[in-house]
């Protein structure tokens, strides 16, 4: 019940502009591919979130917004623990030595995966950074915000309880 | 007599005036700060849509005290624009061009250092000179923002700069950069212009690492060897 009430307000949120703070919505469009290695080393594409909504977010350690960010996407991460919500942190264009030396003062616990020479960066058009495309659970993109946001709350919040929403009603 | 002196000195301002509002007309030299020097060598410094900081003067300074006499134009507060990238297309062409004329005019080798979105300006300026003057300038352009339409998932679209047949651009990109993985585009569409590129990564450094708010400790100790690098571009790109 407090699940459906939540949706409802986050329906009527959207309803009310999504756009108004940053949040873009975009018709329903298949995700670029993406390949890229995890912190371990495993290969990692967006197969591996099926029948998950994702938030696939592009920063880097030397850029400030992104850095700002990061513990509202960790506070997300513990919020949602058990439901169907993918946190993806894609690190664009950086030596690992240097993502190492950014996780060894911020510890999070969502996958980090690698993109040293740019290419997945290339492949989503990002230009800026933080970049972060929500994906339905189908693998549609659904959602584009350029710069930074408070994850765990307000709109971002909105914004993924509407697919998740959208992800229960589906899979019932 | 006096009423023939009188009328020809009106037939004169007539012309003036109409020199002065006729199209193509000589435009006003834009207010710069120059730093006079002996050397061959004469840098054209344009500040980016931020404004110019003081360790980019610090380093107009030095580079004097060395050798490279260096003008330093900061559009924004040449011509009272916000700070914005967009205020760089309001930066009249035909004043821009003549100040680059105006520096070959002296017969020392000329470099054209651009920051960010005074790229553009810069680049149709050139675009606007004789072939020979053209060729006479080298142009270095740290992090150029040539950008109409950056949008996720959207391929980039870049604006155009005119017709660069033969000018040598070299390109100076930070590494910790959103646009350094976007480089061999940017290379591509200068060259399909008909510039002739080159670039060179800046290890370590953000754009604007100058002039930021909370620069890393490298950072720091960059700016205020930002003479020293760009002397040393100046040579990579022997502008003769």
């Amino acid at each position: 019940m407090k699940r459906l009430l939540l949706s409802c307000l986050a329906g009527l949120f959207l309803a009310s502009g999504a756009n108004a703070a940053g949040f873009e919505a975009r018709p329903a469009a298949p995700a670029p591919g993406l390949e890229a290695p995890d912190l371990a080393g495993t290969p990692r594409t967006l197969a591996d979130y099926p029948g998950k909504v994702v938030l696939l977010n592009f920063w880097a350690s030397w850029c400030p917004p992104c850095v700002r960010e990061m513990p509202s996407l960790e506070r997300l991460r513990v919020k949602m623990a058990g439901r169907p919500l993918a946190i993806v942190a894609l690190d664009s264009a950086e030596q690992r030595e240097d993502v190492d030396a950014f996780l060894e003062r911020m510890k999070l616990g969502f996958p980090i995966l690698l993109d040293p020479d740019g290419v997945n960066t290339r492949r989503w058009k990002v230009f800026a950074l933080p970049t972060s495309f929500l994906l339905d659970a189908q693998g549609r993109v659904r959602y584009v915000l350029t710069g930074p946001t408070e994850w765990d709350e307000g709109e971002a919040l909105a914004v993924i309880e509407s697919l998740l929403a959208e992800q229960a009603a589906s899979s019932k | 007599m006096r009423s023939r002196m009188r009328a020809c000195c009106a037939c004169g301002l007539l012309v003036l005036g109409l020199w002065g509002f006729a199209p193509g007309a000589r435009a006003a030299l834009p207010d710069d700060q120059r730093f006079p020097a002996a050397g061959e060598r004469l840098l054209l410094w344009v500040a980016s849509e931020r404004g110019r900081a003081e360790p980019e003067l610090r380093a107009a300074e030095r580079l004097a005290a060395q050798g490279v006499e260096t003008w330093s134009l900061d559009p924004v507060d040449a011509y009272f624009l916000p700070q914005l990238p967009s205020s760089m297309d309001a930066v009249p062409l035909p004043d821009l061009a003549d100040w680059l004329r105006a520096g070959l005019k002296g017969g020392k080798r000329v470099v054209v250092y651009a920051v960010a979105r005074a790229a553009v300006p810069v680049l149709r300026a050139t675009a606007t000179l004789g072939p020979e003057e053209r060729q006479a300038l080298c142009v270095l352009l740290a992090y150029p923002n040539l950008y109409t339409v950056a949008e996720p998932l959207a391929e980039p679209d870049y604006l155009d700069p005119g017709q660069l047949d033969g000018l040598r651009v070299r390109v100076l990109q930070p590494r910790r950069s959103a646009a350094t993985p976007w480089l061999p585009g940017l290379l591509d569409h200068l060259a399909l212009h008909g510039a002739v590129v080159s670039s060179t990564i800046l290890e370590n450094l953000r754009e604007g690492w100058w002039a930021r708010e909370t620069p890393t400790a490298y950072e720091v100790a960059e700016s205020g060897r930002l003479d020293a690098l760009l002397l040393r571009e100046l040579d990579v790109m022997e502008c003769e």
